[in-house]
């Protein structure tokens, strides 16, 4: 009985050992186990095919248009575009099981150049509620700009293939896209660009203002809120001990 | 208890181990697959120089150069708990982040407790205007310039002192009791110390 006894454990021990290297690949739901990947159509004046490892995954993608989340296999893949059958551009991306990437295919910052592809991470932590995750990536045919938020720069100085993130309130936002430390004239907007709270909004700027095709491509992944609800009251003082100090320092103090 | 036989349950585990090791390879053969091209890799998008330094506040320096913890806290039935120890403080855990472009950073603390006796945020009653408060967590700092400090009734707190306006600019806010202490009521004010940012989160 005994043997027996130790045997189970043995065997139990071990399948709780197999559970634990299997890791990812028992865990429920299947989002751990892959990864996300968007693609953002960046050029202008073209439509595109999109495929991910040789399959097709989206026809005839329009400028400034997003389209996925696909689902992927951890590992290196491959992401192509072509147009009318002919690839326009092949790149492989690296991705790790529950990440979450946006690859763009866009102009670089001098006309003279090739389009190109960039990579961006998606980060879905949750900001707090009411809030939202705002992320601007310049992959345009500019230079180095400033984009302003309700006139304000916030996003400083951001060059081809460089984003920006921000946490901010959920509402309606007027942006423009400015050469940098520049009052115009203006690369790209003023336009409206609305976030809701307890998402990621992901803006590119693309195109190439010189042949009046700038635009943007936006896309939302829902990330949740964090944190708690506002308070209604602070309560920070039960012993007394402090009323003393209050009468002869406050006078005069509070204004 | 129910009921299978020891040898049954034995046979049961060696099977799931067999499934799941069987899954381990499945998985491992998965993750070594490659796209099967040799295209090069994409661009990596970079952040910008100018990304925004942020962080959630661990530590508050007060005038004078005394400083105190500060945790996460969370409303619970409309109340902001901080920490009952009188040295430490509470960060609304709604709050902006430091260095944010927008919202407060709400970190409040006991001027007293029955219990703790004086607290570190007692400091706040004597505060002026114009002097500077540092918020630190790991290597990151920033220091605010104190540009308001008012009392206000305890029951108006959330309503008419915008100390917890999450839309406007961003500013540091220090919240703490004063006014008349009630024995078994505490006090019947809150204090509110308003900071803004001298500069960018480093």
């Amino acid at each position: 009985m005994d043997v027996i006894a130790d045997r189970r454990v043995t065997l139990v021990l071990l399948c709780i050992g197999a559970l634990a290297l299997a890791g990812v690949a028992v865990s429920p739901g299947h989002a751990a186990d892959t990864a996300e990947v968007y693609v953002v159509q960046g050029l202008p004046g073209k439509t595109l095919d999109v495929s991910i490892d040789g399959e097709s995954v989206e026809s005839g993608v329009a400028t400034a248009k997003v389209v996925g989340p696909f689902d992927v296999e951890p590992g290196s893949r491959t992401v192509t575009f072509a147009d009318g059958g002919d690839t326009v551009l092949e790149r492989t991306v690296k991705v790790t099981a529950g990440s979450s990437k946006d690859v763009v295919i866009h102009l670089p910052a001098s006309e003279s150049a090739k389009p190109t592809v960039t990579e961006f991470e998606n980060d879905l932590s949750s900001p707090p509620k009411g809030k939202a995750t705002l992320a601007v990536a310049h992959t345009a045919a500019v230079p180095p700009a400033d984009i302003r938020v309700d006139g304000k720069v916030l996003f400083e100085n951001v060059a081809n293939g460089e984003s920006l993130t921000l946490v901010v309130p959920a509402g309606t936002y007027t942006v423009d896209i400015v050469p940098t430390g520049k009052d115009g004239p203006a690369v790209l907007g003023p336009l409206e660009l609305t976030v809701k709270a307890g998402g990621l909004d992901r803006v590119f700027a693309v195109g190439d203002p010189a042949k009046k095709t700038m635009n943007v491509a936006v896309h939302t992944i829902a990330t949740g809120s964090s944190g708690s609800d506002r308070p209604d009251r602070v309560d920070t003082g039960s012993g007394g001990q402090a009323a003393g100090y209050v009468g002869p320092v406050g006078a005069g103090l509070f204004d | 208890m129910r009921v299978a036989s020891p040898s049954v349950r034995a046979s049961i585990a060696v099977l799931l181990a067999v499934l799941v090791s069987g899954l381990v390879a499945g998985c491992a053969s998965g993750q070594t697959a490659d796209g099967g091209t040799d295209a090069p890799a994409a661009n990596e998008g970079r952040p910008a120089a100018s990304t925004r330094v942020t962080f959630v506040p661990e530590q508050v320096t007060l005038p004078g150069g005394d400083s105190a913890d500060v945790h996460s806290a969370s409303t619970v039935d409309g109340e902001l708990v901080v920490p009952e120890d009188v040295d430490h403080l509470g960060w609304w855990d709604g709050s902006a982040s430091v260095g944010e472009a927008f919202g407060s950073t709400v970190i409040a603390g006991h001027v007293d407790s029955a219990t703790g006796g004086v607290g570190y945020f007692a400091r706040l009653l004597s505060i002026r205007k114009g002097e500077r408060v540092t918020v630190r967590a790991d290597e990151h700092r920033l220091t605010y310039r104190v540009v308001s400090v008012r009392s206000v009734s305890q029951d108006a707190l959330a309503t008419t002192s915008a100390a917890f306006d999450q839309k406007g600019e961003h500013r540091l806010v220090l919240i703490t009791c004063t006014g008349t202490f009630r024995p078994g009521r505490g006090y019947d004010k809150n204090l509110v110390v308003i900071g803004e940012p001298l500069g960018l989160a480093r």
